[in-house]
């Protein structure tokens, strides 16, 4: 598909309806049609959210094991020391997501800075 | 009524206020990194955003996008899409019961369901039990368009400034996200059976990944590693 045709009239955002739109909204709907009937306290629910949270476990650690882009210019140990920085300011701020959000993100640009040598 | 009790509009505003006190802009900023990516796609800036507010699931927008600026065939780049939200179910059928309070008929429930990406998710999870059951639909509702409208803000502002972020800087915003979904996790786990399926998570993705390959290596890591914390915590309840 050229640039060109991306660019002219309704077509690039009909693309994203039925070409991403549609294949993801499909889940959502789905959903409410399937939850319907069960109680909040259902013991199914106990394993629907277990999955739920290794999945986005499991979408973190991609993201940290094989970054794409800028972030591959980090190596692992110090991805993941910037993480373990963030987790124990979290802790040690009294649970404060912000406080270990500013830490992590403050060791790991300081990381990337120290290794490319351009300020950021 | 009770006058005691805060009125809609209060706690519409509330969540917008919890929103943009910090999630909003990390779900903000992985889809400023979206914005980018479609920036280089060849797409008009209109249909990224349109991509967010229809769309409104980052890794299956970086598939849309990276798959058509990598020339490939429309079907399987829908289909890729469609694994990459399957996720999606879950999260929406453990989130509805908590909120089917007053959103009663299928129409509300679709709308609320539209809301459900991974950030809303992770935070209602945590905020919503602490809600009165009559009150979690408007501070849900305030909480996630304010979400919404962030993305769809950023989301253009990634379009238009493509490129142009430093590398320390454009590491750091990439990094957002694996930051803050490992706190919110951590901040919203509770038993045995959460801490289970964090760790299973993180220590069954990369082994997944080289046994079945990039395209149902999440779907494999959720279903074995959920289920053995499901179970696992199980046991662990029945014998306390």
């Amino acid at each position: 598909m050229s640039a060109d045709a991306l660019q002219t009239g309704l077509w690039p955002y009909l693309l994203v309806i039925a070409f991403g739109f549609l294949p993801s909204e499909v889940w959502r709907v789905l959903a409410v049609f399937l939850s319907r009937g069960f109680d909040e306290r259902a013991e199914v629910f106990a394993w629907v959210r277990a999955v739920a949270t290794t999945l986005v476990a499991g979408v973190v650690a991609k993201i940290l094991f094989a970054p794409a882009g800028a972030l591959a210019a980090v190596p692992l140990l110090w991805r993941l020391g910037a993480l373990a920085l963030g987790i124990g300011a979290f802790f040690l701020a009294r649970r404060s997501v912000m406080a270990g959000v500013v830490a992590g993100e403050a060791a790991l640009i300081g990381a990337a800075w120290w290794m490319t040598g351009a300020p950021p | 009524m009770d006058p005691r009790e805060p009125s809609t509009r209060a706690l519409v505003l509330r969540g917008v206020r919890d929103a943009l006190a910090l999630p909003a802009w990390v779900v903000g900023l992985s889809l400023f990194a979206v914005g980018s990516l479609a920036g280089e796609s060849g797409f008009p800036a209109g249909a990224a955003v349109l991509s967010t507010l229809l769309i409104w699931a980052g890794p299956a927008q970086v598939i849309f996008f990276g798959g058509i600026a990598s020339g490939a065939a429309l079907p399987g780049i829908a289909l890729a899409v469609g694994l990459s939200s399957i996720r999606l179910l879950p999260m929406t059928i453990s989130m509805l019961p908590m909120l089917r309070e007053r959103a009663k008929g299928a129409p509300l429930q679709i709308l609320v369901a539209h809301y459900v990406t991974v950030t809303v998710w992770v935070e209602a999870l945590r905020r919503l039990p602490a809600l009165p059951p009559e009150e979690r639909l408007p501070y849900y509702l305030g909480f996630a368009n304010a979400c919404l409208g962030t993305c769809a803000v950023t989301t253009y502002l990634g379009y238009a400034l493509v490129g142009a972020l430093p590398l320390p800087l454009a590491a750091g915003l990439l990094f957002l996200t694996p930051t803050f979904f490992t706190l919110s996790l951590t901040a919203g786990a509770r038993g045995a059976s959460d801490w289970l399926a964090i760790g299973s998570g993180f220590a069954l993705a990369p082994l997944s990944t080289a046994l079945v390959g990039k395209d149902i290596d999440l779907l494999l890591t959720g279903l074995v590693g959920g289920t053995a914390a499901y179970f696992l915590g199980k046991l662990q309840r029945g014998a306390a």
